[in-house]
């Protein structure tokens, strides 16, 4: 009942990392040269959505950061982000925090953004974060 | 059967209306003299500008809370305007205060920005109100679901304000929108931008109404004003 309950603007204790359907699943690596290359419209993608939240340079510190009860991921950082695979990173853009269990203060993304941009947003954090799913 | 009698009455109310939007006619003057348009649009057709949109101020606002607004100015989005070229990087160029008119102003320009709508004349909307079970729902649907509270400023149980700035504050909505544009709105905000930071959603017509009558169910606590 209180998973139910507890919102982006309530005080959830900050879950584990748990392990999301398409994160247990092996996988198919990530192949070295991208499907989905990061392009300047990828970049201007992030600035205009994303950094609200993530910040300008995905450090996490965007302009709502300071107001959510679960900080916006630092897409800078490789500990967490090599740990998810690129499905994963893509669900929880496409579909939102929830979604990947997650916080709901990531919000879903696909009804605004076409899965191709989607995949180059993957792109650009794994060039953010220099690195790939172990 | 019209009577000679009824032919003065119809005269006398076109005479009337006339003088009205005659009235109102005076305000893109003072749009000028005041130089709302060097922030503001006031046509779907001028290049965008990083204050809010006011070509659909009819459609939008409500007309008494508009008159205070143009009087007693108050900030709505904390963080700047989505447009202000530095809103991202948490440093807006405009920080206000915003320009301020004297009530014969503030009336004449209410009734010029109420006249400016894009949305065709839609009945009004029939919204009833929440009942505590469905509102302790769609509150869940804002903060939860559908990350609302992420970017915007709503009251919690306490009646506290809380929630991110990056959207406009919802804490006044009830008083400052109109429910059919928040309904619109939040049905397709391109009617209204051509691009908006605010993710799109594809609510069903329920929890359209649900969502519409959630937001104006806010209201600050009754003001001095
Ligand atoms: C309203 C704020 C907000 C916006 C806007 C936002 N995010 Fe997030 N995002 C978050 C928060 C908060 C988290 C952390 C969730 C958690 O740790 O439970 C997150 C997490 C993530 C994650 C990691 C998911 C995980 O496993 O923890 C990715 C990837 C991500 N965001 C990508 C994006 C992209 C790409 C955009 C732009 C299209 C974006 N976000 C826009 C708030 C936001
Ligand atoms: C220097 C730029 C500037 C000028 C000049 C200016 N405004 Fe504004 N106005 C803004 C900004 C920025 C906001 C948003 C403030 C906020 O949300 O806190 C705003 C907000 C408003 C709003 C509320 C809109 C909304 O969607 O919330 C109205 C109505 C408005 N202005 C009318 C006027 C009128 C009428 C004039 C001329 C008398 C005027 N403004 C002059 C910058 C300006
Ligand atoms: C990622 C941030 C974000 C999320 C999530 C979000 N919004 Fe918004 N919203 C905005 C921004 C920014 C604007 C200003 C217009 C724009 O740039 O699109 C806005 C505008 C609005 C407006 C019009 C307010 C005005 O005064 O002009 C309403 C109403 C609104 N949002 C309701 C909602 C609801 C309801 C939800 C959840 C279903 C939601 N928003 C989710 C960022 C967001």
């Amino acid at each position: 009942m209180m998973a139910i309950l507890i919102g982006c603007g309530q005080d959830p204790a900050e879950k584990k990392p748990s392990p999301s359907p398409s994160a247990a699943a092996p996988s198919t690596p990530s192949p070295a040269p991208r499907a989905h290359p990061v392009t300047q419209e990828t970049r201007e993608t992030y600035q205009f959505y994303c950094a609200q939240c993530h910040g300008t340079d995905g450090h996490g510190k965007g302009i709502n950061a300071s107001h959510l009860t679960v900080p916006p991921r630092d897409h800078t950082k490789a500990d967490y982000l090599e740990t998810r695979t690129d499905e994963h990173l893509f669900t929880a853009i496409q579909q939102g925090g929830l979604a990947v269990g997650r916080a709901p203060c990531m919000p879903s993304w696909g009804h605004t953004l076409d899965d191709n941009t989607i995949h180059s947003l993957v792109s650009y954090i794994r060039e953010l974060c220099q690195c790939e799913a172990l | 059967m019209i009577l000679p009698k009824n032919y003065f009455l119809i005269g006398l109310f076109l005479l009337i209306a006339g003088g009205w939007s005659g009235g109102v006619e005076a305000s893109p003057a003072l749009v000028k003299e005041k130089q709302c348009d060097t922030c503001h649009r006031f046509s779907k057709t001028e290049s965008e500008k990083s204050a809010p949109d006011l070509f659909f101020a009819g459609d939008k606002f409500q007309k008494d809370w508009l008159g205070n607004f143009l009087k007693q100015p108050e900030v709505i989005r904390l963080a700047g305007h989505t447009r202000d070229p530095g809103f991202s990087k948490g440093t807006p160029q405009y920080t206000g205060p915003h320009p301020v008119l004297n009530p014969k102003e503030a009336q004449q320009m209410t009734d010029h920005l109420m006249s400016l709508k894009i949305l065709k004349d839609a009945p009004p909307l029939e919204l009833p109100a929440l009942s505590k079970g469905k509102r302790v729902r769609v509150k869940i649907l804002f903060e939860r679901d559908y990350s609302c509270i992420a970017c915007h400023q709503s009251y919690n149980l306490a009646r506290q304000p809380r929630g991110g700035v990056s959207g406009p504050s919802l804490i006044d909505a009830g008083r400052r929108l109109r429910p059919e544009w928040v309904y619109q709105w939040l049905k397709n905000p391109r009617q209204f931008t051509t691009r908006g930071r605010m993710p799109l959603y594809t609510f069903d017509e329920e929890t359209l109404r649900k969502m519409t009558q959630y937001i104006m169910s806010h209201k600050k606590d009754s003001k001095s004003k």
